[in-house]
């Protein structure tokens, strides 16, 4: 145990001294304020998303910035939500892009250089498909519920009307099977005496 | 087949399916015998629902399959013996629905009759 505490302190005292490198915090010693700070694994500052453009200027800039024309270049809405001049791009899979050309990263079907969408997480190819369906969604819709629709109409139907054969209930000897269907030995069973019709 | 399905349609009298006598009641129907005893039908494990009147021809079945087994085409007589029990207890039944109707009607006339 002592031993993982010191490694642990060591292990904190390194990113410290790291942190410290960039010019984030003065002094490896301030482990508190560490926790304040953006993890090492995160994107570094020069590659986040810059303020939103509000000239043509800085427009123009950001465009070439993320390798984009200017004519197709637009930006997220300066809404706080913290997208700056990220460019708003189509929402459209990976899945739907063309697979027999020659991708850089032919498993992510992206080029090298190229800017992804905010959410490429979301439309990697094995997540959301957005390609065209075989037939309207609207149809699908319509033949969803139609089928699950005529189906709770049956069992309401069923409910509401039981369907039974014309016949009286079976009958089974030793006083309606009193002791195999669980009846008390101890006592005397319901006498039920079954008469046939020859 | 399917006079019910008229009979309902025309809307008829008659007997409530969940609510009709097993057995007939009166001194000129025979009481049935169970040939199989209950120990039999123990030591053969029949399930509940085939401990009926026929159960001495499906343990007579059963066994026969055992023995003849792999030729079991060979239990083709037992196995219409037991067959035919079964089909007449279902005629038996059919009977006896038949017979519920037939009083509900003649006492629905009667009733007719004494209002009249």
């Amino acid at each position: 145990m002592a031993a993982f505490r010191a490694g642990l302190v060591a292990a904190l005292a390194r990113s410290a001294d790291r942190v410290s490198i960039a010019g984030q915090r003065s002094g490896p010693g301030s482990l508190v304020a560490y926790t304040s700070v953006r993890a090492a694994h995160d994107l570094p500052r020069h590659l986040m998303p810059g303020p939103y453009p509000k000239t043509e200027e800085e427009r123009a800039a950001a465009a070439k910035k993320y390798n984009i024309p200017l004519e197709d270049y637009k930006p997220y809405p300066d809404d706080g939500m913290g997208y700056g001049d990220y460019p708003m791009l189509p929402k459209k899979s990976q899945e739907e892009r063309n697979p027999y050309y020659q991708w850089d990263h032919s498993d992510f079907r992206v080029n090298w250089g190229e800017t992804l969408h905010w959410d490429f997480d979301m439309y990697l190819r094995h997540r959301l498909d957005t390609s065209p369906t075989v037939v309207p969604f609207n149809w699908i819709v319509k033949v969803f519920f139609g089928f699950f629709g005529l189906m709770f109409l049956g069992f309401y139907l069923g409910e509401k009307f039981p369907s039974y054969a014309p016949v009286a209930p079976k009958q089974y000897p030793f006083n309606n099977l009193y002791l195999e269907r669980g009846g008390d030995p101890s006592k005397a069973p319901p006498e039920v005496k079954n008469y046939g019709f020859k | 087949m399917g006079a019910h399905l008229a009979r309902r349609y025309l809307g008829e009298n008659e007997p409530d399916p969940l609510n009709i006598p097993a057995s007939p009641e009166g001194e000129h129907f025979k009481e049935r015998v169970m040939v199989a005893t209950q120990e039999q039908m123990n030591l053969a494990q029949l399930p509940l629902a085939q401990r009926d009147y026929c159960a001495h021809h499906l343990i007579k079945y059963m066994k026969c399959k055992r023995d003849m087994y792999p030729n079991i085409f060979s239990c083709k007589h037992e196995r219409h013996e037991w067959e035919y029990c079964q089909h007449e207890d279902y005629v038996q039944r059919m009977k006896q629905y038949e017979r519920e109707r037939r009083l509900l009607l003649r006492k629905a006339r009667k009733e007719q009759m004494e209002a009249a």
